[in-house]
């Protein structure tokens, strides 16, 4: 359970979509998420389906295992698809069983719905699989460098960022040995009433803090110790690099609008 | 922020990390439905408040659920849950933080945390009532609850899980703060000076 935790769910493939920069995926899936709302009538949704099963299939991984993460939605998309098959009343009737009548609106907007709700999660998701959650940190501070001028300190957030990223899996192993160091002497975390776990808690917590200050301390000496200053001027362990390939994603989203666009009804 | 406290840099880092971490440790509560989790993943952040000031606990708030966001994506696409987290954090942090900063007490303390609590729970409500619930319906485009319809499901479910959420942190806390004040106290000092 703890390795699943630690990786999340990047998926460290080589695929194009893997090697595109991480600049250029978050533009693409926050553009996609608003081209997504285009889409209105049967080739338009078609068309947007195609595109995702493309990307889905450029990022080389498998699409049952895509979908298989989506377990804990697909009950919500199924749900919202027999709400509109049943209430939504446009159109003529198709089926018609006892009291319940479907009608050809309601089967359209059901299937549209669901289809556009399983295609943001879709492009969302491969966001985050084929992107490493550092280099969505590096991304984002890039991509937010113009707020800097309106005070916000994106360099130190984006540090603070790295570093909680980089601790995830430390700081689980401790309270992993924390757990296990209390469970020892008798704690039991895992049943009882609501009232024991929570008094369960405090001593798994008071260490965790401590030691959660003792770090950054550590951590704060050895930065001071090797000069960091700031943001100003501080050169980059991980550089980015945008390619053609990255033009060439931006573009392909701006074709996919100015399609959806066109065919829209 | 020209000149970095690089201390407070490294601390909310890490705070933010913890944070994350008890978020994943979270656990449901019988008789309410299943979105409704409690986890003790403010505590960091309420930790930070008291030692670094109240923009240090909004930030790890936001870190939470930044990083939950990063590594596990949202069910929705777009992260409202994640976005109701923050609000309910920030929304219980900032006055314990404020009325605590008043007294520097332990009666100070339980004040405030019954405050937050309180205020959570009402101010989470109000939200849910008005922006989350909807937000959901809309993105989802369902056909809208009726109002009567929202207005239980905030009564019944959303406003005693808060409130019981904000009862446990505020417990859990206080056990915390009785072991740790004295520490605590020393490192809001060291960051001081």
């Amino acid at each position: 359970m703890m390795e699943k935790m630690i990786f999340g769910r990047y998926l460290p493939l080589e695929s194009p979509i893997h090697q595109l920069d991480p600049r250029a995926k978050l533009l693409f899936t926050f553009g996609f998420v608003v081209v997504v709302f285009l889409a209105n009538n049967v080739v338009t949704y078609a068309t947007l389906a195609a595109f995702t099963l493309m990307l889905v299939y450029l990022s080389k991984i498998n699409l049952r295992f895509l979908l298989s993460g989506l377990r804990p939605v697909i009950w919500l998309i199924a749900f919202t698809f027999l709400l509109h098959i049943f209430l939504t009343r446009e159109g003529d009737v198709l089926v018609k069983v006892g009291f319940l009548e479907i009608y050809e609106g309601g089967l359209r907007q059901g299937v549209f719905i669901s289809l556009r709700f399983l295609l943001l999660i879709l492009v969302t998701s491969l966001l985050t699989l084929t992107t490493s959650p550092i280099s969505i940190t590096d991304g984002l501070e890039t991509l937010l460098q113009p707020f800097k001028k309106l005070k916000l300190p994106v360099h130190e957030l984006a540090l603070m960022m790295s570093i909680s990223l980089r601790f995830i899996p430390t700081l689980m192993d401790e309270t992993d040995k924390i757990i296990k160091a209390q469970a020892a002497r008798g704690a039991d975390f895992s049943s009882g009433p609501i009232k024991e776990r929570v008094k369960a808690v405090v001593p798994l917590l008071i260490p965790l803090f401590v030691s959660a200050f003792k770090r950054a301390e550590e951590l704060a000496i050895a930065m001071e110790a090797r000069g960091y200053r700031g943001g100003e001027g501080r050169t980059k362990y991980r550089l980015l690099h945008w390619r053609w390939k990255d033009t060439v994603a931006v573009c392909l989203l701006l074709l996919l609008a100015v399609v959806l666009w066109r065919l829209r009804s | 922020m020209q000149k970095t406290n690089i201390r407070r840099l490294t601390s909310l880092g890490l705070l933010s990390a913890l944070a994350y971490l008890l978020m994943l440790l979270n656990f449901p509560v019988p008789p309410f439905p299943s979105f409704l989790m409690i986890d003790f993943s403010d505590i960091p952040a309420l930790i930070a408040a008291i030692v670094f000031g109240p923009l240090a606990g909004v930030t790890v708030e936001f870190f939470k659920v930044g990083l939950d966001f990063l590594i596990t994506g949202s069910d929705t696409g777009i992260p409202i849950g994640h976005i109701a987290n923050f609000a309910a954090g920030v929304t219980f942090i900032l006055p314990v933080y404020y009325i605590y900063k008043k007294f520097e007490s332990k009666k100070g303390l339980t004040a405030g945390l019954v405050t937050g609590t309180v205020l959570m729970a009402v101010l989470m409500s109000v939200l849910n009532y008005y922006v989350i619930l909807p937000a959901y319906t809309l993105f989802l485009n369902m056909p809208a609850m009726s109002a009567p319809e929202t207005r239980q499901m905030v009564v019944l479910s959303i406003l005693p899980f808060n409130l019981l959420k904000g009862i446990l942190m505020a417990a859990v806390f206080l056990f915390i703060y009785s072991r740790m004040h004295v520490w605590l106290r020393r490192q809001a000092a060291a960051h001081r000076s």
